[in-house]
């Protein structure tokens, strides 16, 4: 019998560190049941990497040097070319099946405007917003669903500096990003902000803020520099992970989340009016609360999601809807449901 | 009872397709590292923006696909291992400030008693096994990849290793903290 194999000294190590296989990790539980010393052992062990992460993590919340910024910039650059696995919008067949993706979406997809409720030209609403930067918008979310994945899931990197003092924060990450960002404050529809982490995009730098409600439920607004025009709500569903998307001044925006489409659509809507409220707004209706996002047409449903049916409840209903929507301008594709990528 | 060489870059790779972030997350991790290991702000950011060059200059002999931060912090290692040598070839530089600095280095957290407690055992440690305790137990690298990194056989780390929590233990105890948190 495998299991009856004595457990080791290095087997005990393994085991702390969780570099056990699962045989061998329960012959180790069952002799520490057995042997309060070597149980004593190893919860004074694990105290020694809790103590080590309590005293060395808040390094990884110090901003990087400019020559080591400048560095990881360049080793970025060099290490791309050697990648088996490039920036994904970097792969031409990536570029083409987006190109592919827009159209079709184009044709069959509906939208979030964030006017109030009007028959709107799909198409003549794509033309608004030019490939390109529609393109880039897309890359935008996709490189924020990718740093919501990955920071979401390993809580030793969730924040490089946390919300106790906003306005470091803030401060912070408008430095590095080169633009005034902030965290909205999503507190009326039940979330908090913990903190925020700066993050080389594709040019320049972006900010992360990530957010939590009671549940701990974390959901993250990635806020990154974008020329070009404003847009309304975009949507996407990678796997379980939803995102809207838009450009707001001279940023852009992308709100990501473990949550329904209407859910998510919901937390969407304050951060907008609370980007919108702040002071030095862009030229807009004198409401300071704008219009809620309406449907104007069944969007195509995601996989694995229903079909919204017509006569569902509006999510947003109860809010004022009344006043001008902001001038119309352009749409994004609403459905492009990739297929999760590596999770 | 180790896992493969490649087996944690796989684990995260499959989770990112986004290089940028992955390099960023492992770049931390190597700061966190410098900075335990020297335990002074000063000489852990040359060290690492020391490896980041070196790491520039041999982005080459990168192979696409292999473990990204195990190449990362073998790196960085064999920069610490030659600033050491030429430190040593030069006695009469000592290192003054850097002594004062670990005295004085300030902590932007509270530290609770233990904390600091632990930065003392730690420090007390010989170098070898400090770094065999720090690339295990705060940075989470698989014992294969710390043999193969530090040029030393699997058993030598198993070693070291298991000397330095004995030493660091028994230090915890010995300054009387015997309220040292257990973890579940």
């Amino acid at each position: 019998m495998m299991n009856a194999r004595r457990v080791t000294e290095d087997e005990l190590h393994a085991y702390v560190d969780g570099q056990l296989d699962g045989d061998r990790r329960l012959a180790v539980e069952r002799w520490l049941a057995d042997d309060p010393d070597a149980l004593r052992r190893v919860e004074d062990y694990r105290a020694q990497t809790v103590l080590l992460h309590e005293v060395f993590d808040s390094v990884l919340r110090e901003p990087l040097s400019d020559p080591s910024q400048d560095l990881t910039d360049k080793l970025k650059g060099r290490l791309a070319f050697n990648d088996n696995r490039p920036v994904w919008h970097a792969r031409p067949w990536v570029r083409m099946a987006a190109a592919v993706a827009l159209v079709v979406a184009g044709a069959t997809g509906g939208y979030f405007g964030r006017g109030a409720p009007a028959p709107v030209n799909v198409a003549q609403q794509q033309q608004a917003v030019p490939p390109q930067q529609q393109q880039n918008l897309k890359a935008f979310a996709e490189e924020a669903t990718q740093a919501h994945r990955f920071y979401t899931s390993d809580e030793r990197f969730q924040v490089e500096m946390g919300a106790d003092n906003q306005n470091e924060l803030n401060n912070w990450l408008s430095q590095r990003v080169g633009r005034d960002v902030f965290g909205p404050d999503l507190s009326r529809v039940g979330y908090r902000l913990i903190g925020g982490r700066s993050m080389p995009i594709n040019r320049g730098a972006g900010a992360q803020y990530m957010y939590a409600n009671d549940q701990n439920k974390r959901i993250t607004l990635f806020v990154a520099p974008q020329s070009g025009q404003e847009t309304s709500f975009s949507f996407a569903q990678n796997g379980d992970v939803a995102t809207f998307y838009w450009v707001e001044g001279s940023l852009a925006y992308a709100l990501i989340g473990r949550l329904s489409k209407e859910e998510l659509l919901q937390v969407s809507q304050a951060v907008y009016n609370d980007v919108r409220s702040r002071p030095n707004p862009p030229p807009a209706p004198p409401q300071v609360q704008p219009p809620a996002p309406q449907q104007q047409q069944p969007p195509a449903p995601p996989q694995g999601q229903p079909p919204q049916q017509p006569g569902q409840p509006e999510p947003h209903r109860d809010q004022r809807t009344q006043g001008q929507p902001p001038e119309q301008n352009g749409v994004q594709p609403v459905s492009d449901t990739h297929p999760g990528k590596g999770s | 009872m180790a896992h493969g060489f490649r087996g944690a870059s796989n684990r995260s790779g499959a989770r990112l397709s986004n290089f940028g972030v992955e390099l960023e997350v492992h770049i931390a991790s190597l700061r966190r590292y410098a900075r335990a290991l020297l335990r002074n702000r000063t000489d852990a950011e040359d060290l690492v923006q020391e490896a980041l060059t070196r790491a520039v200059a041999r982005a080459d002999s990168f192979k696409a696909g292999t473990n990204l931060r195990a190449w990362l912090f073998t790196i960085l290692h064999n920069v610490h291992v030659n600033q050491v040598r030429s430190k040593a070839a030069r006695p009469d530089e000592v290192d003054v400030d850097s002594v004062e600095s670990r005295l004085v280095t300030p902590a932007r957290q509270e530290e609770r008693v233990e904390a600091r407690e632990m930065m003392r055992a730690i420090d007390d440690l010989p170098e070898e096994q400090r770094k065999v305790l720090l690339l295990v137990a705060l940075e989470g690298l698989k014992y294969d990849e710390v043999a193969e990194l530090l040029g030393v056989p699997i058993g030598t780390v198993m070693s070291r290793l298991s000397r330095a929590r004995e030493a660091v233990r028994a230090k915890l105890a010995n300054e009387g903290s015997t309220t040292l948190r257990r973890v579940k």
